[in-house]
């Protein structure tokens, strides 16, 4: 059997086109495709080179309108047995082409020549083509008349003609020679035969019969050559007498060929017009063809040689005549019956060739998945001849079928079905559809599988190894559901060992695994978010990002986290990262060797990474890299190095599969059988890259991660701002955001606003104080959780620190870029979490009052007696104690007493300071006061003596409004008490502000408490009595001046002495004393004084009642006028008739006192008198010794 | 004897393939489901031709090859139901019965509301029908 047959064969004339001399096989098919192009040669153009030597037997021979068909085999074709059967099986002419400059010995080519022509005995032409001959060899004359033909070099054009003329020529030698042929066949002198009836013609007796078949034959044989000869009238002549003669003799295999004959003869008068009584017709014939074939089989040399073959290609010629879709169903049949014969062929090849035309015919008919089925047979057929050759052979059959199968290598596929699909609405629609078609016919996945291990294999044994990787990795990443480990294993094995036999670096179109999706854009990190800037105003980045306290707007086009998708801004030289997950869901360690993003768009520079799989994992990563030209940027996959050939891995594919697997149209989600969560559709926004801008990139210096900060802490942090890009900054503003705000007490503005513009890599260190909230007010969640998690105290919690903003922007204008006509280069904001974490610091157990009352010592120096009232002269700032001098007491000395208590673990101090701002000094006091340690775990108090408050005048304004209030209670005016009230809480808070108390705790950490409300609440009740003054004050002293002078005298050399003397009184002595009366009110006072003296066992005396009273003595009803802010001073003497330590207790009756004595005493009526009493003084009696 | 019974979906997604021979010939009668279907796609796109009424679902013989032959069905929703069978003389009616009683499992089968339309039927309940059926189908030609 013959491969590619059809009803016209029977008119071509075979010419054996052979490669001479050394030529290299790409020219020689440049050679011989010039020359395939002259299939046919017009009998019109021919007549020139056509010579009448005698009576030409074509005599119908259609020279207007005829021609000679020629099939060129290159390589040539040995010689067939049924030659005398069919002429056109004949060799009729042989050429060789040669290149003359690789084989410059045209002798030796012409030796060649003359050789291999030698095989081919039945050709009557024999032409050397030489092209492109040199100098030397044109000029060679001994070719003259030879069977060379030079074709001087020349352009295509002229070669082709010159070829053209030769291919004429060729052709009128062929039309000679046929008519010589013929002319022999009509004298009858050769014997025809074929394989078929060598033995049974010898064993014929009937002479006649065999001189009538004989005659047949012959006839048979004339038509054949007036069918190559082009004409189809004469042929038709010939095959009806030849017709007649063999049905005669029952030559029903030469009736076939002539039947052949004639409907070839038929087809060409016809000149290509076909109808449908024309198709009848051949239909008819050829049934009849077909079945005198079959009557032609001999049962007896059915095992040597069979008709069947000549049966099976009229069946196939019939086939392809009719092979149109509206014949399909008698082109089917015919092609089954085909298909059936098939297995009765003796020859393989000859199947193997039956095999190819069915399936080419079942192609042409558009039964595919026939068409794929045949080339499969062929396919097996060819691996079943076990050479290198045939398995290359069959892996290209299969590369055929693949698309049937729906198994196709990507490099066969359109690639716009993968790019393009979203871009035009409609198209993408429809590839799509063609998308989804496939995924469903993909399901023929045993099948599938089989035809993708066959091409694996006749790769493999074909040396192919880029096919054989291809096909291992469509197996395996399609199918590694239905493959066992074992079998994926194999397949691992397959592809690495199909890499080692390609040179590396090599691409394929076809992605193994791992299987990669997208993950995520991040879109900008905080640190370098893009502000479009709004030129012409100063804040140039308002209304840029969406403002105002809702997160949605119903009025903002979209969901914003969509439109922030759709597009994204990348910068030139800026880093910039993608997640994608890859999976592996096969039973291997897969090693990614290395995995970067692929970017058609070409302005872009990735960062390869490695990434190692183990089995039935799923990992996200990062990749990264750099775009390097201002643009868009498209990313349409990510190209992969594993074992060792480097693909593309297109997102589009796996998001189809991954849809299809939400439909149950394809066998497995590879990432959730990898554990992988679903994920949503991700899709790729569109990236655009802009000119380079400035980038600011902040750290705070000396803390890596958060500024750990007690309560109420203050420090001074600094804030390292630097310029990482490659425009300066010009201008730059910091704004405060988030929660907290107030904890940021200061910032430099001055020093990022002098620093401008930042060139590239300068760095501003700007200094930002701050102070730690209080934890338990501003989050208790925070203070519950800290009750949890024991006293680690550690609070990092996102959100309540501080943000700082800073939005800045590069030049007006990109650098020299005129492309960018006028648009504003955006500029951009960082993020600058200020992230606090406070942890609780000393916490306020209680605050409370406490008065402590210590009686003074009458004693000598008088101005002594007045430092209640005018201490603040005569305490230095610097004296840290609180000094209590024995000759003053401290009657009425109330403390404030802080309980504090250190739940951390370090050590605090507590100082407290009291700040005096009075009107009369210049300079603000300080009081300070020693530190008192708290350990750990400890709790401590802080006594705070509340002594510098006392206003140095009972002043009418402010208790004034003090006894209104009490007046206006009953009255109700609302306003005025109001009124009052706030005042008075503002002397408070007034009073309370001047207290500080700070902390320190190590080198570094340092703050203040907050302990204002404690404080406030403890005073609340005694406030008066801190803060004001009594009308009167007391004071005692000894009237001797004697022994005031001498004690001063001493007290450098022998204070101690004198110490113990001062203020001391004999018994039996009349000892003088003073009674000193101050008046703090600013108007007179007339009082009745009376002083009581006690001799008491008990320390206080002044109650009375409790205490054992030894020895009393009364002096009353001293009326006396005190002249504001004057003292009065009253002489009296006393006679201690017994040592002892005695009590002396000055107290007072003011008389016509006014509104405000009676509202500083606190009275109820206006009747009851104001009774004012000092604080007791001691005084001690010695005996006389 | 029924060798293979097959439903194919409308994207010619195999829905439902099972042999009832013996000898491991699974791949076989897949590729001659497979390639029915290019015979059923050329009598969807010329139906003038293939049928005379516009509404006829049973197919007929679609092609014989080697020792089978190819019956086909298509029902409305184009959802193909395919037959292979190893007799050689087999009765019309005797296959459009068939196919009615398959068909019937198979509108059955696609009806349970557990059942993604597109995906492969899995159900126990329909292949134990199919079998019954396929069964029946050797017996009533018999008798």
């Amino acid at each position: 059997m013959e491969p590619d047959v059809s009803i016209e064969t029977s008119c071509m004339i075979r010419i054996a086109v052979l490669p001479m001399g050394s030529i290299a096989i790409p020219l020689f098919r440049d050679y011989t495709s010039m020359l395939v192009r002259h299939y046919t040669v017009s009998l019109s153009s021919i007549s020139s080179f056509y010579t009448e030597h005698q009576k030409s037997p074509f005599a119908h021979q259609p020279w207007d309108s005829g021609s000679l068909r020629l099939k060129y085999m290159v390589g040539g074709s040995p010689a067939s047995p049924w030659e005398d059967f069919q002429c056109n099986r004949k060799i009729f002419a042989v050429i060789g082409i040669c290149h003359c400059p690789s084989s410059p010995d045209l002798h030796s080519v012409m030796d060649q020549f003359v050789t291999a022509c030698k095989s081919y005995s039945s050709s009557v032409v024999q032409r050397c083509f030489a092209f492109c001959p040199g100098d030397s060899q044109l000029e060679d004359e001994s070719f003259k008349g030879g069977n060379l033909i030079l074709f001087p070099p020349a352009d295509r054009q002229t070669q082709e003609f010159h070829l053209q003329t030769m291919m004429q020529d060729i052709a009128a030698s062929l039309l000679m020679e046929f008519e010589k042929s013929v002319l022999q066949a009509e004298s009858g002198g050769t014997i025809l035969k074929t394989p078929l009836d060598s033995q049974a013609s010898l064993s014929s007796e009937e002479v006649i019969k065999a001189k009538k078949r004989r005659l047949g034959r012959a006839q048979k044989t004339i038509g054949d050559y007036c069918l190559l000869a082009g004409s189809p009238v004469d042929a038709n002549a010939h095959y009806s007498t030849s017709l007649e003669l063999a049905r005669l003799t029952g030559d029903f295999f030469w009736y076939a060929g002539a039947m052949e004959g004639s409907v070839c003869a038929l087809l060409i008068d016809q000149m290509g017009q076909r109808d449908q009584v024309l198709d009848d017709e051949v239909k008819y014939r050829y049934n009849s063809v077909i079945l005198h074939y079959r009557k032609s089989f001999i049962q007896d040399n059915a095992q040597r040689v069979s008709p069947l073959s000549f049966e099976l290609e009229a069946t196939l010629k019939l086939a392809r005549y009719l092979c149109r879709k509206e014949l399909a169903k008698e082109v089917v049949d015919l092609l089954t019956t085909a298909a059936d014969g098939a297995k009765s062929l003796i020859d393989a090849s000859d199947r193997l060739i039956l095999y190819i035309e069915i399936a080419r015919l079942f192609g042409t008919l558009g039964y595919h998945r026939k068409a794929a089925f045949f080339s499969r047979q062929v396919a097996q057929l060819y691996l079943q001849q076990e050479n290198r050759l045939a398995a290359i052979s069959s892996m290209q059959v299969l590369a055929m079928t693949t698309q049937a199968y729906r198994v196709q290598s990507r490099a066969s596929t359109d690639h716009a079905l993968y790019q393009e699909s979203g871009q035009n609405h409609a198209d993408g629609g429809k590839a799509h559809h063609n998308w989804i078609v496939s995924l469903f016919e993909s399901q023929w996945s045993s099948i599938q599988m089989v035809v993708l291990k066959e091409i694996l294999l006749s790769a493999v044994r074909g040396g192919d190894p880029l096919t054989a990787w291809s096909a291992a990795a469509r197996l395996l990443r399609s199918y590694y559901p239905l493959i066992t480990p074992a079998g994926q294993n194999g397949l691992a094995s397959a592809l690495s060992n199909a890499s080692q036999r390609l040179p590396s670096g090599t691409r394929c179109a076809d992605p193994a695994l791992p299987f990669i999706r997208l993950h995520s854009f991040p879109l900008h990190s905080s640190q370098q978010d893009i502000v479009k800037r709004n030129h012409g105003r100063d804040d140039w980045w308002a209304g840029s990002a969406p403002s105002g306290p809702f997160i949605y707007t119903p009025f903002s086009k979209g969901e914003p986290s969509q439109s922030s998708k759709q597009e994204l801004v990348w910068v030139v030289g800026e880093a910039v990262q993608v997640f994608v997950e890859l999976a592996n869901p096969c039973g291997f360690d897969l090693k990614v060797d290395s995995i970067y993003l692929s970017v058609n768009s070409g302005n872009f520079d990735a960062f390869p990474i490695s990434v190692s799989l183990p089995p039935n994992s799923s990992k996200v990563i990062a990749l990264s890299g750099i775009p390097t030209e201002v643009g868009s940027l498209k990313i349409p996959g990510c190209i992969v190095h594993c074992f060792g050939v480097i693909t593309e891995h297109y997102f589009k594919d796996v998001d189809n599969l991954l849809v299809g697997a939400a439909q149950g149209l394809v066998l497995s989600d590879p990432f959730r059988c990898c554990g992988s969560p679903k994920l949503k559709n991700v899709t790729v926004p569109n990236i655009s890259v802009v000119p380079p801008l400035p980038l600011l990139i902040s750290c705070v210096v000396g803390c890596d991660g958060a500024i750990i900060l007690y309560e109420g802490e203050i420090r001074e942090v600094q804030i390292s701002v630097a310029n990482a890009g490659t425009v300066p900054i010009e201008q730059a503003h910091i704004s405060l955001s988030g929660k907290n705000q107030d904890s940021i007490q200061s910032i430099a503005y001055e020093t990022l606003k002098s620093s401008l513009p930042l060139k590239p890599g300068a760095e501003v260190r700007i200094p930002v104080t701050l102070k730690a909230w209080q934890l338990g007010f501003l989050d208790p969640d925070a203070a519950s959780s800290k009750n949890i998690s024991g006293s680690s105290g550690k609070q990092v919690k996102d959100g309540c620190s501080p943000v700082l903003l800073i939005h800045y922007a590069g030049p007006l204008a990109y650098s020299g870029d005129a492309s960018t006509n006028g648009t504003i280069p955006p500029g951009r904001r960082l993020v600058v979490p200020l992230n606090i974490c406070v942890s609780q610091g000393l916490s306020l157990v209680k605050a409370r009052l406490l008065s402590m009352e210590i009686p003074a010592h009458v004693g000598e120096d008088h101005s002594k007696v007045q430092v209640e009232t005018s201490s603040v002269e005569g305490s230095p700032r610097t004296d840290r104690f609180m000094k209590i001098d024995p000759y003053r007491g401290s009657w009425g000395l109330r403390f404030l007493e802080l309980e504090l208590s250190n739940p951390t673990d370090v050590v605090f101090e507590i100082g407290v300071s009291v700040n005096m701002e009075d009107s009369n000094n210049e300079e603000n006091p300080e009081y300070d006061y020693p530190k008192t340690r708290i350990d750990r775990d400890y709790t401590a108090r802080v006594l705070i003596p509340l002594e510098h408050f006392k206003l140095p005048v009972l002043d009418g304004t402010f208790l004034v409004k003090e006894s209104q209030m009490n007046r206006i209670a009953s009255r109700k005016s609302s306003f005025s008490e109001k009124s009052s009230k706030a005042e008075f809480n503002a002397s408070i808070k007034n009073l309370i502000s001047k207290i500080k108390v700070r902390w320190q705790s190590g080198r570094n950490n340092s703050g203040e408490l907050n302990i204002k409300d404690a404080i406030q609440s403890a005073l609340q009740s005694s406030v008066m009595d801190v803060l004001l003054p009594d009308p009167l004050t007391f004071g005692f002293r000894c009237g001797n001046n004697t022994v005031q002078d001498f004690a001063e005298l001493n007290l450098d050399e022998e204070s101690d002495i004198q110490g113990a003397r001062k203020g001391s009184v004999r018994a039996h002595d009349m000892t003088p004393i003073e009674v000193l009366v101050r008046n703090n009110t600013k108007e007179m006072i007339k009082v009745s004084l009376s002083i009581t003296c006690r001799d008491i066992a008990g320390e206080n005396c002044v109650e009375g009642d409790k205490a054992t009273v030894l020895w009393a003595g009364v002096l009353s009803s001293v009326t006396m006028e005190v002249p504001p802010l004057k003292e009065y001073r009253h002489s009296f003497s006393l006679y201690f008739l017994v040592p002892g330590e005695y009590t002396l207790l000055a107290a007072a009756v003011i008389d016509d006192a006014n509104e405000m004595l009676r509202a500083r005493a606190g009275a109820n009526s206006c009747d009851e008198p104001i009774f004012c009493r000092g604080p007791p003084f001691h005084i001690r009696v010695n005996g006389t010794i | 004897m029924i060798v293979c019974v097959a439903v194919v979906g409308h994207q010619n997604n195999p829905l439902y393939i099972q042999s009832f021979t013996e000898a491991d010939d699974a791949l076989k009668l897949h590729h001659i489901v497979h390639c029915s279907l290019d015979v059923v796609d050329e009598r969807v796109n010329n139906p003038k031709k293939s049928s005379p009424t516009l509404n006829e679902t049973f197919l007929g013989l679609l092609y014989p090859t080697e020792n089978y032959k190819v019956y086909g069905y298509l029902t409305n929703t184009k959802v193909k139901l395919i037959l292979v069978t190893t007799d050689l003389d087999v009765r019309d009616a005797d296959v459009r019965n068939f196919f009615r009683k398959f068909h019937a499992a198979y509108v059955d089968a696609v009806s349970n509301p557990f059942h993604v339309p597109g995906k492969k039927i899995t159900s126990r309940t329909f292949a134990e029908r199919v079998s019954t059926i396929v069964k029946s189908f050797g017996l009533s030609s018999a008798g």
